[in-house]
């Protein structure tokens, strides 16, 4: 996630960078410390600072880490001989290094030689077994080539040992998801929501899941994250709102008739739906007839 | 049913579904398909589309509400929702996945003759090389049978876009990165004041 002050620096940086307005360096160490994938813009203004020989020495020791960036980028874009010649000028620098090592197996992973990857990915985890951006090649590379039960199989391996990963728990969920598991992403969330117990994203999901899941068990406690959803993000936050509504008109379905205990659930679901209508108002009025009567669909 | 049943889709609806699937390169997106049945001569015309979602496409609440809002602006025009687009995350994955083919069946039941439309990867490939006019999409129905069948191993021809320029201005679009002001209803949730509609695209 983003925060709103990274996006709009990193906005102005690629836009001053894209115009040739300096900045390159600082634009690139960004990205990395960002972790964000645009491997086109790494490409082009990363390429640029590495075929110029004043601007490259400049950078001193960081040349290299700039060649490790571009070569990965490289491959992100299929342009193969380019990230092969960056490796090789690290392989000269560093020629005992299992980083670089790294490297060359990504780049057999990038061509869809998934053996001899496998081979050299195994051999770098025989040498270090706990070297977490090996295993996780693994787990992407069964991805890559559809064997989602073998990312979830290396995944979970990988969780066995390094149980902190949070970014590995979300992953995990969200493959889950995409094979409609939606116990087991249950589980993840759940795992997520204990370690981390302020980030409202987590609480999030973990309702979507449950409201995907159904029953009036499952949608009650949805309907519970759904709220501290939305105590977490100071109401700003429209799918948690639209959450409570759908929760709330999905309880009084399946519990019609037999008690009326949910006045509280309707005052929320009312609470709920005027926030969302004063959000509309304000920044999309365009669409606030359609929201009304959506709404009105959704009461009981 | 009575003869072939056609899809004719406007350029508009197609190439936002297509722009759609290439801003979010690395993930699954979809979208729907709004038109409407045209019983005398046998074609569903797909006039409009929504994108819909580039993360968690597998999830209900927020499909759920896409789809209500979906219903309720376009129902005023006489139009309603007459199919869905899916395209996969993996280039070379070309199956319909079963996320896909819930969503599909969920539309179905609303629109009987509704179309299952899946990105074909290879052909976008290919085809920016080329001239090709037919859409970069394969056709999917249920016609009498229960599951979803590809329509002939060259569909194209039940499924057309109604102006033959539309691959090259798709084309157009493309270089010129297009994408980049595409709205779908995953950046609406996020953010209520980008439209869905994207009224500005075209213009």
């Amino acid at each position: 996630m983003l925060s709103r002050e990274d996006e709009i620096r990193l906005n102005e940086l690629e836009n001053q960078v894209d115009n040739g307005g300096g900045g390159t360096w600082e634009y690139l160490s960004l990205l990395r410390k960002l972790k964000l994938r645009r491997s086109d813009k790494v490409l082009t203004h990363g390429l640029s600072l590495l075929n110029d020989p004043k601007k490259r020495s400049a950078l001193a020791a960081e040349e290299w880490t700039l060649y490790e960036q571009v070569a990965v980028a490289a491959m992100d874009c299929q342009n193969f001989d380019l990230a092969k010649d960056c490796i090789n000028v690290l392989q000269k620098k560093f020629p005992e290094s299992k980083r670089v090592g790294r490297l060359e197996a990504m780049l057999l992973e990038a061509k869809g030689s998934w053996a001899e990857a496998e081979k050299a990915y195994s051999s770098l985890l025989e040498d270090n077994p706990f070297d977490q951006a090996v295993h996780k090649r693994r787990v992407a590379m069964a991805k890559s080539q559809g064997n989602i039960s073998g990312a979830i199989e290396w995944l979970n391996k990988y969780l066995d040992i390094f149980m902190a990963d949070h970014d590995a728990w979300r992953e995990l969920a969200e493959i889950y998801v995409s094979q409609q598991m939606y116990k087991q992403a249950a589980f993840c969330y759940e795992e997520l929501i204990l370690a981390q117990p302020m980030i409202p994203l987590y609480h999030l999901a973990y309702a979507d899941v449950l409201y995907t899941l159904g029953g009036l068990e499952n949608l009650q406690t949805a309907k519970k994250y759904y709220a501290s959803t939305i105590d977490l993000t100071g109401g700003k936050n429209a799918r948690a709102l639209y959450g409570i509504c759908l929760c709330t008109y999905a309880i009084g379905q399946l519990s019609k008739g037999r008690n009326k205990e949910d006045k509280d659930g309707s005052e929320l679901q009312s609470l709920a739906a005027t926030a969302l209508e004063r959000d509309y108002k304000y920044r999309a009025a365009g669409k606030l007839s359609i929201l009304t009567s959506t709404l009105r669909g959704l009461k009981l | 049913m009575g003869g072939e049943l056609r899809y004719e889709m406007g350029q508009n609806a197609y190439i936002k579904l297509v722009l759609h699937a290439l801003k979010h390169k690395t993930s699954a997106v979809n979208g729907i398909l709004v038109g409407r049945l045209s019983a005398v001569n046998d074609v569903v015309e797909i006039s409009d589309s929504i994108p819909l979602f580039h993360s968690q496409i597998g999830l209900l609440p927020s499909l759920e509400i896409a789809l209500m809002m979906v219903e309720e602006y376009f129902s005023e025009k006489g139009l309603s929702i007459v199919g869905y687009f899916h395209a996969n995350e993996r280039f070379d994955d070309a199956e319909l996945s079963n996320v896909a083919k819930n969503i599909g069946d969920h539309i179905h039941r609303y629109f009987p003759q509704s179309a299952l439309l899946l990105l074909d990867n290879k052909k976008l490939k290919a085809w920016s090389k080329g001239k090709d006019r037919s859409p970069v999409m394969q056709l999917y129905t249920k016609d009498s049978s229960r599951s979803w069948k590809l329509v002939g191993v060259d569909g194209s021809s039940r499924l057309t876009i109604r102006e033959p320029s539309a691959n090259i201005v798709l084309l157009d679009y493309i270089s010129s990165k297009k994408w980049e002001d595409l709205v779908d209803f995953d950046d609406h949730l996020d953010d209520i004041s980008k439209d869905w509609l994207n009224p500005e695209l075209f213009k």
